[in-house]
């Protein structure tokens, strides 16, 4: 039974309509997956030689063992974050003459084929073979290997329940954050408790006598029914969705009601934003960028020269343009029919955009202004990179919104979510990416930097000036592909 | 009001939608009926420019639907969850709707209140998002949003599906009075032979998409519709 089930998941993950498209996408993020590898994997080979570096007066194998209950600790946290929940496949076998028992195993197989499942493992094998083995043999390198694999599944059946308990309320997330905070203040600050110390006693007696190495297998054994019974008793569509429904906020936006109609427009796409999971974390992910400026600019090797300001002030200034914009009009795919027949004339519809952009790109710049500690220059930076983001960035996201027919289920988280993925995303960055510089480096490379800024900044400034004449051009590339847009946004 | 001519649309070498001409009167109300796979929603969908026929055109009120906009300024529909902004509370769909036509939020809210009956309490400020309505209160809130605009025409794909018996006859009973009142010319698609040929004054009965039969609604045309789908089994 459980093997049909997973047919039918295969099945489903072939024939959906965005994988069959989509093909050159599922290579390119196959490639991408097994680079990241790849780096694990060379990290792991020097594993020794890095943790010899760290710690240069302590054995190698007891750094290792002191670093890895922290390992899983931070495991724990990303799997937090990043790990996705397997509920919603298992609707049409609900009311079917299944066992529950199945659908769980179902759930919790399937669960399994992770890549955070993985990299524990790819990241350790190397060093075990390299250094435990021929130090102190099989048995104690077998006896590593299971309290990994245990702590692994601990952690993956853990976060699971965990995120179903968040489902159901949402204090749990409030007390695991909040505990995880306090180990650390713990650990960090008031050297309370010592987590090395305790990861070094746990797995040294694990080498001293590796049959203890069952005792995290167990833990994960546990787990997994404390999980399973969990799932048994709550294996309702109901309550395997998210949180409760009651209560929701009816925000309103006044400072948009001088805009009119395009304000209104502007106001209904922001509650899309705030009201939905995958579109609001895009914006979480625009504000984390705000962070770019300090890797560059306390670097004195990167920060120097314009090259790295124009890079940072790019992406700060115009992360919500290039991070939103890339997935126009596909936010609006589920009601794009009613956008089509509804009075919203079709150059507001691109004004409005134009607003948003704009609003984003504003208070992100404003934010900016603390990195003048490196220099007013760079803030001078920041805002020529705010007219390009504006006149240029935005121009070119909306003429590859014609181009972009997938549609976006917004309920979705965005972690590890290629949905709406297209070619038109790829091509797209291309060009963003690249241009400042085609503008930028041969004046430099000339002697004239600051005319290169000028230029750019120029630039950004007549497409502004010239936006009625790029919008009209929009409306009439719209016009044309209109019907294929709503033809792709219909197909699930 | 509507005038179709030449109307065809083929997908993979199978016509869907046939129709050499069809004229629709203002204030009519028409049910268009016919099974699964007819073309009533892709009928629908051309005459909306959702879809890209392949010849023929649909004018409304003397202009092309493809080339002008004019058409949406009079014209309301609901055929889908789709045309719903679902994360957005009725309330806010409506003031949005209503904003679109410049109309302010109380007489948004006027407007809305006189469909109180209509919404039977399900609706109305219940700090819901559409998302999480039913399918049948999802249908209320497209209906009732067609019906703030003050359309001349209105078209519903199949609007008794979803919703509950007090509803369907309230609905029947809103369709009647609009006709009657505002002589709103519509178009309601439907399985329900009985609520058709209740409410609705002429009949089109469509067949892989062709408009085989067009009539006058009298006291023997649902006897005649119930005839034509029993030979069909």
């Amino acid at each position: 039974m459980t093997l049909t089930l997973i047919h039918h998941q295969w099945k489903a993950f072939w024939r959906s309509k965005n994988s069959g498209k989509s093909i050159t996408i599922r290579v390119i993020m196959a490639l991408l997956i097994l680079y990241l590898f790849a780096n694990l994997l060379l990290v792991s080979f020097f594993l020794d030689k890095i943790l010899l570096s760290v710690f240069p007066n302590v054995d190698v194998v007891s750094a290792f063992t002191s670093c890895l209950l922290y390992y899983f600790l931070l495991d724990t946290l990303t799997r937090f974050q990043m790990q996705e929940l397997p509920t919603l496949s298992v609707k049409p076998y609900l009311n079917l003459d299944i066992k529950r028992r199945q659908i769980i195993n179902y759930l919790s197989f399937i669960s399994l084929s992770s890549g955070f499942n993985l990299a524990p493992f790819i990241l350790t094998l190397p060093f075990l073979i390299k250094i435990v083995l021929p130090q102190h043999g099989i048995a104690v390198f077998c006896g590593l290997l299971v309290a990994i694999l245990g702590c692994t599944l601990f952690n993956h059946f853990f976060s699971l329940w965990l995120k179903r308990k968040v489902n159901l309320n949402a204090w749990w997330m409030l007390a695991f954050l909040g505990v995880i905070g306090l180990l650390i203040f713990l650990d960090f600050y008031l050297h309370a408790i010592s987590f090395s110390a305790i990861s070094t006693l746990i797995f040294a007696a694990i080498i001293a006598q590796p049959v203890l190495a069952i005792m995290p297998l167990l833990l994960a054994v546990g787990m997994y029914f404390i999980n399973y019974f969990f799932l048994k008793s709550n294996l309702y569509l109901d309550e395997l969705h998210s949180a409760s429904v009651s209560g929701k906020s009816v925000s309103d936006f006044p400072f948009l009601n001088r805009f009119g109609k395009l304000g209104d427009l502007v106001a209904n796409e922001l509650k899309l934003i705030l009201r939905n999971k995958r579109p609001k974390s895009a914006i979480m992910m625009s504000f984390f960028f705000l962070f770019y400026g300090l890797l560059f600019y306390n670097n004195p090797k990167l920060g120097a020269g314009y090259g790295a300001a124009i890079f940072c002030g790019m992406f700060m200034t115009g992360i919500f343009i290039i991070n939103y914009g890339q997935f126009m009009f596909s936010w609006q795919s589920s009601h794009f029919d009613g956008i089509l027949t509804s009075r919203i004339n079709i150059e507001d519809f691109f004004k409005s955009k134009f607003l948003l952009f704009t609003i984003f790109s504003t208070i992100n710049l404003i934010l900016t202004i603390p990195y003048a500690y490196f220099g007013w220059k760079i803030i001078m930076i920041h805002c020529i990179m705010y007219l390009w983001n504006l006149g240029v960035n935005s121009l070119m996201v909306l003429y590859f919104a014609n181009r972009n027919y997938r549609r976006i289920d917004l309920s979705k988280s965005a972690s590890f979510n290629w949905e709406g993925v297209g070619a038109s995303q790829w091509i797209l960055s291309i060009p963003l990416l690249i241009t400042p510089f085609i503008i930028f480096y041969p004046l430099q490379w000339l002697g004239y930097p600051e005319a290169g800024l000028t230029v750019i900044g120029l630039t950004g400034l007549v497409f502004i000036i010239t936006r009625q004449f790029w919008v009209n051009k929009l409306v009439e590339i719209f016009n044309q592909k209109r019907y294929t847009i709503a033809e792709g946004f219909r197909n699930d | 009001m509507i005038e179709i001519t030449n109307l065809k649309k083929v997908y993979n070498g199978v016509t869907v939608v046939d129709i050499p001409a069809l004229t629709i009167h203002k204030g009519e109300t028409i049910g268009l009926v016919g099974n699964n796979g007819a073309g009533k929603t892709t009928l629908f969908r051309i005459m909306l420019d959702l879809i890209r026929c392949d010849s023929g055109e649909v004018l409304s009120k003397g202009k092309n639907v493809v080339s002008k906009d004019g058409w949406k300024h009079y014209t309301a529909a609901f055929l889908d969850e789709g045309f719903l902004i679902d994360y957005l509370t009725p309330e806010e769909y409506f003031y949005f709707i209503g904003s679109l036509n410049d109309t302010s939020k109380a007489e948004i809210d006027a407007e809305v209140s006189n469909f109180t009956d209509f919404f039977n309490g399900e609706i109305l400020n219940r700090k819901k998002y559409i998302r999480d309505l039913s399918k049948g209160n999802q249908c209320k809130v497209g209906v009732v949003s067609c019906l703030i605009q003050n359309p001349e025409i209105l078209m519903l794909d199949e609007p008794f599906a979803n919703i509950d018996p007090s509803t369907q006859i309230r609905l029947k009973n809103i369709v009647r009075n609009i006709n009657r009142e505002k002589h709103i010319t519509t178009i309601i698609s439907s399985h329900d032979l009985n609520h058709v040929t209740d409410v609705c004054q002429r009949i089109l009965l469509m067949e892989k998409g062709k408009i085989i039969k067009d009539m006058e609604t009298n006291p023997n045309t649902l006897e005649e519709l119930e005839d034509y789908f029993s030979v069909l089994q």
